[in-house]
């Protein structure tokens, strides 16, 4: 049959679909009915993807910049460059080499990735984007449970009574998990919304909180003392499986209840009932968005002990679950790419996993911890990066003043401009190679068809680069890959290729559909909280609070959407409706400022400023503005100017002033 | 009418097989999903398959194709434009009535008007279709309120029915015709089209117990929706719950709505690409000046409706655009598949 199964490559939902491939074209796409997630639903960017398959915007052959220019050259050449430059910078503790991986890459070619930085090149500067979303969100998770990953499971939200839904526009970004809390709403679980936006999921919802930007975590931490303050509490779990209960609910007590009213801008009866139906529902799950634009540690810290008090967590229809907006973000964690972790969360500080990866690498690794691309502050001086669509907007500056830059890549982008050398590489569908879902669920991508001539697949140039530097790896296939990585990380033990042939793939740890309470080596414990519960204020200079975040079909720069037809003609819909991009403001806000719908702005923060157009939308409450970023000039100049307050994620917020222009 | 035995029924599609490239339901191993796909070896083909996930749309109008290609000589300032025209015999084997519905509401949109789609036309001309009576219904079917089955009652070469040991041939051309009497096959008797009757009423005896899952009672409806006598909040309801997939109208048999790209592919050369569209996507129906007449969602659900169920866009097809497959049901990640929606409106019209 012409029809080849696969997973689906753009968001962490990991829906199935059928992929309609003839020679060497893919012609369509179709969703996989029986497939345990997505259960025969795709989303705009599934149901296009062949689209992108298809694009003639793909990087076919090596090339070498000589005289400025990128020249063609065959692999060997290319891969002896990119050698011969990293030898440059190599040294026991190699601080000026940097990796910048994927979160699309597949596990087996980011873990390869991962051990050509550590053990070939003695670097561990190898990270993802600055993104901290879901980093945050591991942290929080591991420390107090020891499973970095999500709590409960997607396939459990149909058994879950009481749904919370925390900043996140899930029916935008992880379309069919928006689709899944719809269902389990109509089926008659309470779906709860809380956020800075009436998006759509909050008008499926049973109830829809509209909070004031920044100040997630006071909610948070309010439905929590109101679990104490009304006896709420599930005591028996809470003696029996947690421990640091009493530290906690004794920080909750100053709360009072009009500071809270003030900073979240909500009827504190509300969150009072939305407390009461978390505690006195059977099974209970919380989503929150761990992407690009995730929350910070304590507001997630607050999340998850809210949850762990009143029980919800370790049992049937229970979970706290942060939701990847990348396909293979959790997996990319799982493969150790961050410059402090080896797989499956084992720290590089943990002397009997590095003896372990010692041992199987036949290495002595330099175990110094390196740092991300964003913390490096200068220091680098070559870098490797792979497939990425965003980095070199946000951290164009360092990147262009590097002495050397490879991009290796399937699809062209702005990438190859700054590089001096590129590999191309073939896509997911080219070769083998598994994913891990939001949900820890690990599935197989099968080659559905060859690559362009000569094109190889990550893992083999990954190989052939350790190769050329004198490292002797012996891998036959992608599965060859993951036996190594079942050996050396925990987690994952049990999964190996043939087991996940089987559709719909295997979870980790063992297929567990949620924390195993019961079977944990010590108690859970609640997340610690850093800081306090101040929140960002405007002020009668900057009366606005402006927030960020990602809109429909827009994803980041979008670099592969913008290979697509129907995607990216919805794009340009929007751009050409908004050339310089927009700032969506509410109707009464436009009246004040006495503008109408696409009249332009400057918005100006206390950081630096830009010119945009106003959207008038009912979406976003008074004295509060919305910016997607997706326009090249609003990201590069102002983001850039602003990117310290954006490393706070989700909760994001900059006071704003907005002029008409 | 000819007959013939169950266990020589795959004949027929083996002797289309030396003429045609050959498609039907095959029942795919690894994912056990039926797809109406091409079988390289017509055994792969399963009458009994459940109704395909995917219709046989995609044959006639694939998802993604190449129509022409152009290259321009600038030397000589001439263009040269190659049409790519798909003309390969094809055959349909083992369809059931609803998708034979939705091909005859493609040939009047494609075909049916002042402009002939060529593109359409060639994939269309030669085509062989064997269609395959319903002996009972599954479980999203609801053809009986749209009127296109659980038999077919027109457009098809032959028509099986399964009567037990034997199938009813019926020749609904001389194409099919021709190809029975080559094949040698038996006569049949009045007792087999009485025998074919009584399979029918069976079937649709067997809606009430087996096709549980919709029930859409559509004719009120078709009034309702065609007059626009239908309160704003169900349609925002409905759009609610609509997030901009566009699978339904992938999945529907009968959504003709495509768009085109010109993809360039060397330097002075273009492909030029027609892929499937959906009326559910807000840069479909944005104009050239930036005016979108339809830019909230529940203004593109209406419409989608509107498409399907109206009396006006009904003279289009000569029936309603909705075939009754139950597919939009399936695919929908909200819960606004069309006997939904359906449901929606009646719950409102009786109020």
């Amino acid at each position: 049959m012409n029809y080849k199964s696969g997973i689906c490559t753009f968001c962490g939902t990991g829906c199935g679909h059928l992929l309609d491939v003839r020679g060497d074209k893919v012609c369509g796409v179709f969703p996989m009915q029986n497939h345990p997630v997505s259960k025969g639903r795709l989303c705009v960017r599934g149901w296009n993807v062949h689209e992108l398959l298809s694009t003639a915007d793909k990087i076919t052959t090596p090339l070498i910049r000589k005289n400025g220019k990128l020249v063609e050259a065959s692999y060997d050449e290319a891969v002896a460059c990119l050698v011969d430059n990293l030898a440059k910078y190599k040294k026991d503790n190699s601080e000026e080499i940097g990796f910048l991986a994927s979160s699309r890459s597949s596990n087996e070619d980011n873990f390869l990735l991962m051990k050509l930085a550590r053990s070939v090149f003695n670097s561990n500067n190898i990270s993802l984007d600055s993104d901290p979303g879901h980093r945050n969100s591991l942290d929080v998770l591991n420390r107090a449970t020891g499973m970095p990953g999500m709590l409960g499971s997607l396939e459990e939200i149909s058994k879950a009574d009481f749904l919370l839904v925390v900043g996140i526009d899930i029916t935008k970004q992880n379309p069919i998990i928006g689709s899944e809390l719809h269902f389990a709403a109509m089926k008659g679980a309470r779906l709860m919304t809380i956020d800075t936006r009436n998006t759509q999921i909050a008008k499926l919802s049973n109830g829809f909180l509209q909070i004031r930007p920044g100040s997630y975590k006071v909610a948070m931490a309010y439905m929590a003392k109101v679990l104490v303050d009304e006896n709420l509490c599930d005591v028996d779990f809470l003696k029996r499986y947690t421990e640091g209960f009493e530290q906690f609910s004794k920080t909750l007590a100053a709360l009072n209840d009009d500071e809270v009213a003030g900073k979240t801008g909500l009827d504190v009866e509300q969150l009072k009932n939305a407390a009461r139906d978390l505690a006195l529902s059977k099974s209970a799950m919380v989503f929150f968005s761990s992407g690009i634009s995730g929350f910070d540690s304590d507001t997630i810290g607050y999340i998850f002990n809210l949850y762990l008090m009143a029980g919800k967590i370790g049992r049937e229809g229970c979970g706290v679950n942060p939701v990847t907006g990348i396909n293979n973000l959790q997996g990319s964690y799982d493969m150790g790419i961050a410059p402090d972790l080896l797989t499956g969360f084992q720290s590089l500080s943990d002397k009997s996993a590095i003896d372990r990866f010692n041992k199987e690498w036949g290495v002595k690794l330099n175990t110094h911890p390196g740092k991300s691309i964003c913390e490096s502050s200068g220091k680098l001086k070559a870098l490797v990066v792979v497939d990425h669509d965003e980095t070199i907007v946000r951290n164009v500056n360092e990147i262009s003043k590097m002495d050397f830059v490879a991009y290796i890549g399937s699809y062209k982008n702005d990438f190859v401009n700054y590089a001096h050398v590129v590999l191309p590489v073939a896509t997911y569908a080219e070769t083998d190679g598994t994913f891990t879902n939001t949900e820890r669920r690990v599935q197989l991508a099968k080659k559905k068809l060859e690559p362009a001539k000569n094109v190889l697949p990550a893992w083999q140039l990954i190989a052939k680069i350790a190769e050329k530097a004198g490292a002797k790896w012996n891998y036959a296939s992608p599965a060859d890959v993951m036996a190594e990585i079942v050996k050396l990380t925990p987690n994952y033990a049990g999964i190996a290729y043939d087991k996940l042939q089987a559709m719909g793939g295997m979870k980790w740890p063992n297929g567990a559909a949620r924390l195993n309470i019961e079977s944990a080596p010590r108690k859970v414990s609640f997340a610690e909280i850093a800081g306090g519960l101040s929140v960002p204020l405007a002020s009668e200079e900057y009366p606005l609070l402006l927030m960020i975040g990602e809109a429909q079909h827009y994803w980041h720069q979008n670099n592969l959407m913008k290979k697509t037809s129907i995607p990216l003609r919805e794009y340009n819909a929007t751009l050409l409706l908004y050339p310089k991009g927009y700032v969506a403001i509410s109707p009464q806000d436009a009246k004040d400022l006495n503008v109408r719908d696409r009249f332009t702005v400057k918005i100006v923060s206390p950081y630096g400023s830009m010119e945009a157009m106003v959207q008038v939308t009912d979406k976003v409450k008074p004295k509060t503005a919305y910016v997607a970023y997706f326009v090249d000039d609003m990201v590069t100049k102002f983001f850039l100017e602003h990117k310290d307050v954006l490393k706070r994620g989700e909760d994001a917020t900059i006071p704003v002033r907005i002029v008409k222009v | 009418m000819y007959l013939i035995k169950k266990s020589q029924v795959m004949d027929i599609a083996k002797e289309l097989q030396k003429e045609y490239e050959l498609y039907g339901p095959v029942i795919d191993k690894e994912t056990k999903q039926t797809m109406f796909v091409k079988a390289d070896d017509a055994a792969e083909i399963d009458l009994n398959a459940p109704i395909p996930a995917i219709p046989p749309k995609h044959v006639l109008f694939p998802n993604y194709e190449r129509i022409m290609s152009y290259k321009y000589d600038r030397q000589n300032k001439k263009v040269d434009i190659k049409p790519d025209f798909d003309e390969k015999p094809k055959a349909l084997f083992g369809l059931r009535s609803c998708d034979l519905t939705g091909v005859l509401c493609m040939d009047r949109f494609f075909l049916g008007q002042e402009f002939a789609d060529e593109v359409y036309k060639n994939h269309r001309k030669n085509m062989f279709i064997v269609s395959n009576t319903c002996i009972a219904p599954f479980k999203q079917c609801f053809c009986v309120c749209t009127d296109s089955g659980p038999a077919a009652q027109e457009g098809y070469d032959l028509n099986l029915t399964d009567l037990g040991d034997q199938y009813l041939v019926e020749a609904g051309s001389d194409k099919g015709k021709k190809l029975a009497e080559k094949m040698g096959l038996a006569k049949a008797d009045d007792s087999h089209k009485k025998a074919k009757e009584n399979a029918v009423d069976k079937s649709i005896s067997l809606f009430d117990s087996i096709a549980t899952d919709n029930k859409a009672w559509i004719s009120r409806v078709m009034n309702r929706v065609t007059t626009g006598l239908i309160d704003e909040k169900v349609w925002e309801y409905i759009g609610n719950q609509c997030i901009e997939c566009g699978a339904c109208s992938f999945v529907c048999p009968s959504c003709t709505c495509f768009n085109i790209t010109d993809p360039i592919t060397a330097p002075d050369e273009a492909d030029r690409m027609r892929t499937w569209d959906s009326c559910s996507y807000e840069g479909y129906s944005r104009m050239a000046g930036g005016h979108n007449p339809r830019k909230p969602v529940e203004d593109r659900r209406s419409k989608r409706f509107f498409c399907k169920l109206s009396y006006s866009q009904a003279k289009k097809y000569l029936r309603p655009g909705c075939v009754g497959c139950g597919r939009c049901q399936w695919v929908c990640p909200g819960d606004i598949g069309l006997p939904n929606v359906v449901t929606y409106i009646r719950r409102e019209i009786q109020k």
